[in-house]
This record gives C-alpha cells, sequence and structure tokens, in this order.
C-alpha cells in the first residue's frame, strides 16, 4: 500500500478518532458476549419486571442498565447486539465489496460491450427503491437468519464499489507497469490480479469502511421495521423497536441502542472518510 | 437533448418494469398471501377458497398480465369478472383498478388516495425544513469559512448523515413530546392546522439527513462562487457587502442546490416509511410496513408502482434542472 496514503491517513485527525471508536465497537462485537452477565434471551420477570413495566438503571443489583420490555438483561443484550449487528454488517460487507470489486475489474478492464452491460446493470440497482426491495424479499422469503440478511444486504449494494473499482482500472490499465507487463506476454488474468488489484486495494478499503456504516444502518432499519433477525435475537435496531412503546416510562431503552448505532455508524464514517481523502477515492 | 431525454425516460420505464415484476413475482409466487391473510387457523378449505376467488392459483405471469389489465380478469370477485370467458372484461392498472386491498377489504385506490395527501405533506413540510435550514447553514459555513460557525455547521452535517431517523425520532419524540409537551405524541389530528402542528416533529427528523446534505452542497458552491471574477467586479463598483453576498454570490449558488430537490425524492420516500412509523402518522410508508408485513399484496404492488415511478420522476427532472441550468453539461455522453 501507498506509505504516502498512510502517511496522510495517520495525520488525519477525524480519521483517527473514527479508528479509535472503530476498535472499540470490533471489541464489544468480538468480546462482549463473554462479558454480558446473563444469557440474552432469559426472562427474570420476578426481579425485573414491577408492575409490568421493566426496572431502570441500577435499580436492581447485577442488572447495571435495567432490563428490556420483556424482563431481559439490558446490558447482555446490547453486548450480545454487537456482535450480532457487526457480524451482519461486515459480512454483507465482504459480500458487497466480492461482487463489486469483480465487476468493476471485468467491466473496467474488458471495456466495450461488457462494460455498457455491466453499467447499466449497476444503474438499475442504483435506481431501486432499497428499503422496499430489501423489506418485500425478506417477507416473501421468509428469511430471518444471520447469513439471509447479510447476503440481502451485499447483493443490494455493490454498485458503488464496482464504479469506483471500474475508474481506478480504466486509470491502472494505461499504466506503464501494465503495458510492459502485457508486453512481457504475461497472462490476461495474471496482469489484472497482480498489477491491477493492487491499485484498487486503497479505495476498495475506503469505500468498504464507509460501507460498513451504511449496513449497520441498513440493518438496524429492518430490525427497527420488524423485518429483521427472528426474535428472540438481540440487535440494536430491533431493541430500538421494542422499546418504543416504553418510552414515556423507560427512556434509556431507547437511549442505549441509539446511542451504540450512532456511535459505530459515526466511528465507521469517519475512518472511511478519512481513508476515502488518503486513497484518493473519490468519485 | 431530446434523445437523452427519451433514452432516459425508456431506462426509467425499464427499472420501474423490473421492479414492479421483481415485487410482484416474490410476492405472489414465493410469499404465500392467503395464508397470511387468513391467519393460522384457516382450514385447507378457506385458503383454496380465497385464493380461487383472488386468482392466486393461476400461474404468476397470468396473474402478472391480468394486474396489469393486458389479459381479461382472473379474479372472480372483481366487477369486470364474467364466468364465461368470452364476456369477461379488464380489471388491471390500465383500466385504473389496483384491486381490493387484503387487510382492509375496500379498493387499493381508495385506500392510497386516502394516504396520499398526507404523506405529501408530510414530504413537502420535511423538503421546507431541508431548503430552509440546509441553504441557511451552507451559507454561514462558507460565509465564515475556517471558523467556529463553520466547524460547528460541518460538524452538525456529520451528525446528520450519521444518525439515521430511527435513532432521532425516538429521541425527538421522547424530548419534544413527551419530556418538554411541545408536540403532540404522535398522530395526526383533526383540522388542518392540527395536520400541520402534528406533522412538525416529524418533518424535522425527516429533514435531517437532507438538511444536512444541502448545508454542504451549499456551503462547496457559496465558496465557488465568490472564487468568481464578477464577485471582485462587484465589489470593485462599491456594491455593499451583503449585496455582493446575496445578490452575486449566493443567487448562482442556489441553482446547483435547486437541481438536487429532485434527487432528494428517493430518500424522503424511504425516510417516510420509518418516520411514520416512529410518528404513527397515517400515510402511504406506514400503509407500506403494514401491507408487507400482512403480505397485502395489491397494496403492496400499487404502493411499490407508485414509489417507483415517483423516484424515476425525480431523477429525470433532477436531470434536465442539471442541463438546464448549466449549459456548460452536455447530456449526451
Amino acid at each position: 500500500m501507498d506509505p504516502r496514503a498512510l502517511r496522510k491517513l495517520w495525520r488525519h485527525r477525524g480519521a483517527m478518532v473514527g479508528a479509535a471508536l472503530v476498535l472499540f465497537v470490533l471489541a464489544l462485537g468480538a468480546f462482549g458476549p463473554y462479558l454480558a452477565p446473563h444469557p440474552p434471551a432469559q426472562q427474570f420477570r420476578g426481579e425485573l419486571l414491577v408492575d409490568g413495566l421493566p426496572v431502570g438503571p441500577f435499580e436492581v443489583e447485577g442488572f447495571p442498565l435495567g432490563a428490556d420490555p420483556l424482563g431481559r438483561d439490558l446490558l447482555s443484550r446490547l453486548l450480545h447486539g454487537a456482535r450480532l449487528s457487526l457480524s451482519i454488517a461486515l459480512l454483507a460487507t465482504f459480500i458487497a465489496t466480492v461482487i463489486g470489486v469483480s465487476v468493476g475489474l471485468i467491466s473496467g478492464y474488458a471495456g466495450g460491450f461488457v462494460d455498457g452491460l455491466a453499467m447499466r446493470f449497476v444503474d438499475l440497482i442504483l435506481s431501486l427503491p432499497f428499503l422496499l426491495i430489501a423489506i418485500v424479499i425478506q417477507k416473501s422469503l421468509d428469511g430471518a437468519g444471520i447469513f439471509f440478511i447479510s447476503v440481502l444486504l451485499g447483493v443490494l449494494s455493490w454498485t458503488g464499489l464496482a464504479r469506483i473499482t471500474r475508474a481506478k482500472t480504466l486509470q491502472a490499465r494505461s499504466l506503464e507497469y501494465v503495458e510492459a507487463a502485457r508486453a512481457l506476454g504475461y497472462g490476461e488474468l495474471r496482469i489484472l490480479l497482480r498489477h491491477v488489484l493492487p491499485n484498487i486495494v486503497g479505495p476498495a478499503l475506503a469505500i468498504g469502511t464507509l460501507m460498513v456504516a451504511n449496513m449497520i444502518l441498513a440493518e438496524s432499519a429492518l430490525s427497527f421495521l420488524g423485518f429483521g433477525l427472528a426474535p428472540p435475537a438481540a440487535s440494536w435496531g430491533s431493541m430500538l423497536s421494542e422499546s418504543q412503546s416504553l418510552m414515556e416510562w423507560q427512556p434509556t431503552l431507547t437511549l442505549f441502542p441509539a446511542l451504540l448505532i450512532s456511535a459505530t455508524v459515526f466511528g465507521f464514517n469517519l475512518l472511511g472518510e478519512g481513508l476515502r481523502d488518503a486513497f484518493d477515492a473519490r468519485l | 437533448m431530446t434523445r437523452y431525454l427519451l433514452r432516459r425516460t425508456a431506462f426509467g420505464f425499464l427499472v420501474v418494469a423490473i421492479v414492479f415484476t421483481t415485487v410482484f413475482v416474490l410476492l405472489n409466487y414465493f410469499g404465500d398471501p392467503a395464508v397470511t391473510t387468513l391467519g393460522p387457523n384457516a382450514s385447507p378449505e378457506q385458503i383454496l377458497e380465497f385464493k380461487e376467488r383472488k386468482g392466486l392459483n393461476e400461474p404468476v405471469a397470468k396473474q402478472l398480465l391480468s394486474y396489469l389489465g393486458v389479459i381479461p380478469c382472473i379474479r372472480k370477485d372483481a366487477n369486470a369478472y364474467h364466468p364465461d370467458p368470452e364476456k369477461r372484461g379488464y380489471c388491471g392498472v390500465l383500466q385504473g383498478d389496483f384491486g381490493e386491498s387484503y387487510l382492509h377489504h375496500e379498493p387499493v385506490a381508495d385506500v392510497i388516495a386516502w394516504r396520499l395527501p398526507r404523506t405529501v405533506l408530510l414530504g413537502v413540510m420535511a423538503l421546507i425544513v431541508e431548503l430552509f435550514f440546509g441553504i441557511g447553514a451552507g451559507i454561514l459555513a462558507a460565509l465564515r469559512r475556517g471558523k467556529t460557525e463553520d466547524h460547528l455547521v460541518m460538524f452538525g452535517t456529520y451528525l446528520g448523515v450519521s444518525l439515521p431517523t430511527y435513532v432521532t425520532g425516538p429521541l425527538a419524540l421522547l424530548v419534544f413530546c413527551y419530556l418538554l409537551g411541545w408536540f403532540p405524541v404522535g398522530g395526526y389530528g383533526a383540522t388542518p392546522l392540527e395536520h400541520i402542528k402534528h406533522g412538525i416533529m416529524p418533518a424535522l427528523v425527516l429533514g435531517i439527513a437532507g438538511t444536512a446534505t444541502y448545508a454542504r452542497v451549499m456551503r462547496g458552491e457559496v465558496i465557488e462562487a465568490m472564487r468568481q471574477d464578477y464577485i471582485r467586479t462587484a465589489r470593485a463598483k462599491g456594491l455593499p457587502e451583503h449585496q455582493v453576498v446575496f445578490r452575486h454570490g449566493v443567487r448562482n449558488a442556489l441553482l446547483p442546490a435547486a437541481t438536487m430537490i429532485g434527487l432528494s425524492l428517493p430518500g424522503l420516500v424511504s425516510g417516510a416509511i420509518i418516520t411514520e412509523k416512529i410518528f404513527a402518522w397515517p400515510g402511504l410508508g406506514a400503509l407500506t410496513i403494514e401491507a408487507i408485513h400482512s403480505l397485502d399484496s395489491p397494496t403492496v404492488l400499487a404502493v411499490t408502482l407508485l414509489f417507483a415511478v415517483m423516484v424515476q420522476i425525480g431523477n429525470l427532472l433532477a436531470d434536465i434542472g442539471v442541463a438546464l441550468l448549466d449549459p456548460r453539461i452536455r447530456l449526451e455522453s
């Protein structure tokens, strides 16, 4: 990777703040479930529900953040939710990256008819009403698993990456060392993977980071609307949705998941914008 | 230009057709509206009867064509249906018939006609919020570039695009409606004045992301405009600074922002789906969620068609706007 870009990134204050947030959230996703004091789906109706209403933070010992509307430990659900939300976002980003980079590489390198066709297809996907299509697919196919939702989100959001990969491939195609490689008689696949692809890594990293933020948002939106993981799974979006009816009595139920979603999205966005500046990945 | 617009329109039609067909096949082929509508306790006979009546036993392609109004009606409860295939009429979109809602048992067209004005009201209010605050903040940031105001606005736009409506919405509801009691808690009210009062909070929430976008674009455009030669000329001929800024700088910067209105339609549409749910606003967004949850396919299909067409028109208007306002841009490529 370009050392100049890395230096630029290091000096980018916003990106470093973002990186710190991202590291924190990733640690939460990796270790959170082991730190959770209780199983996320276990109900403590006796201790945690008073007159049917959940207790607040620090009211009952052993349950520092209080309970959710069904009498489950809020802290444990938030920690498990971190892993769920991040797993879906990262897996979906990975799927979108693989599709986007492949389409962009082939489109930019092949040119002509293939290129035209691929780019019209990208235009088409970009003009789909994302949320509407996503919830119709989720409901019709009745897919409420982590893998299904990741694939769904990934398949709908690779287009931006395909465009930027194509633009960078077009640039790289005319570089002298690529011409030299062709003159040496190397095969197309080798040129593509060894000489063109490295030019894409930086920009793809930038767009991918921004994409994680969007995936977190998309997954939470699906869960919030009731089209996410099947209960009793705890994702931050579904926790936000479940807390709506009790907002007046227990605002912290809304506050904590909202805070986590925002911090995560903010962190990935800051880091992503820094990466984008550093690697010049603007369209 | 004309050729470009024709091609663009044709592409728009293609997108609408693909979106519509996809949703149709998903709902009626992969999904099972009969079972979802009648509930888990329905007997096999009831389900069969429902499918017969709605034409859901026919091949999905035939259902699609009948829904569009290209082939004679297959829905037995439609007025146009006749047992004798010879005398059968059409009952599709082309005839203005969107079918009957499985959930509400009334024509989908009526359901939408009741809901659409409410969503339009919310959308227009949100757009006013976006333009007013977005353009204002953008101008402020540009004129105070590098100073505290600029940093504050830019930080605000960062937050604005990072915070989704399902985070800001519940928080706003909590603070301004429950704790402070400034606005009613959700709903729509009975009189026009009440509609607007109920709409202020959802419109502000729905407008946050758009406000941030407009502010960023406006800031860039004003900075760019203030660098131009005609600004120097205006200053040189001794115009007062406020006239230089507003009559020459801001006015030229407004054009690009105006073209973005078309582009903000998709955001308003998908934003409305979530915002309407949070604030119990009886519009199309809330209807969409409810209809998809219960696989009320006639309603979902009509809403999909409406949204898809609206988004395409928005894109087209944005393209035309860009071309008309800036003759340097050629649309041929």
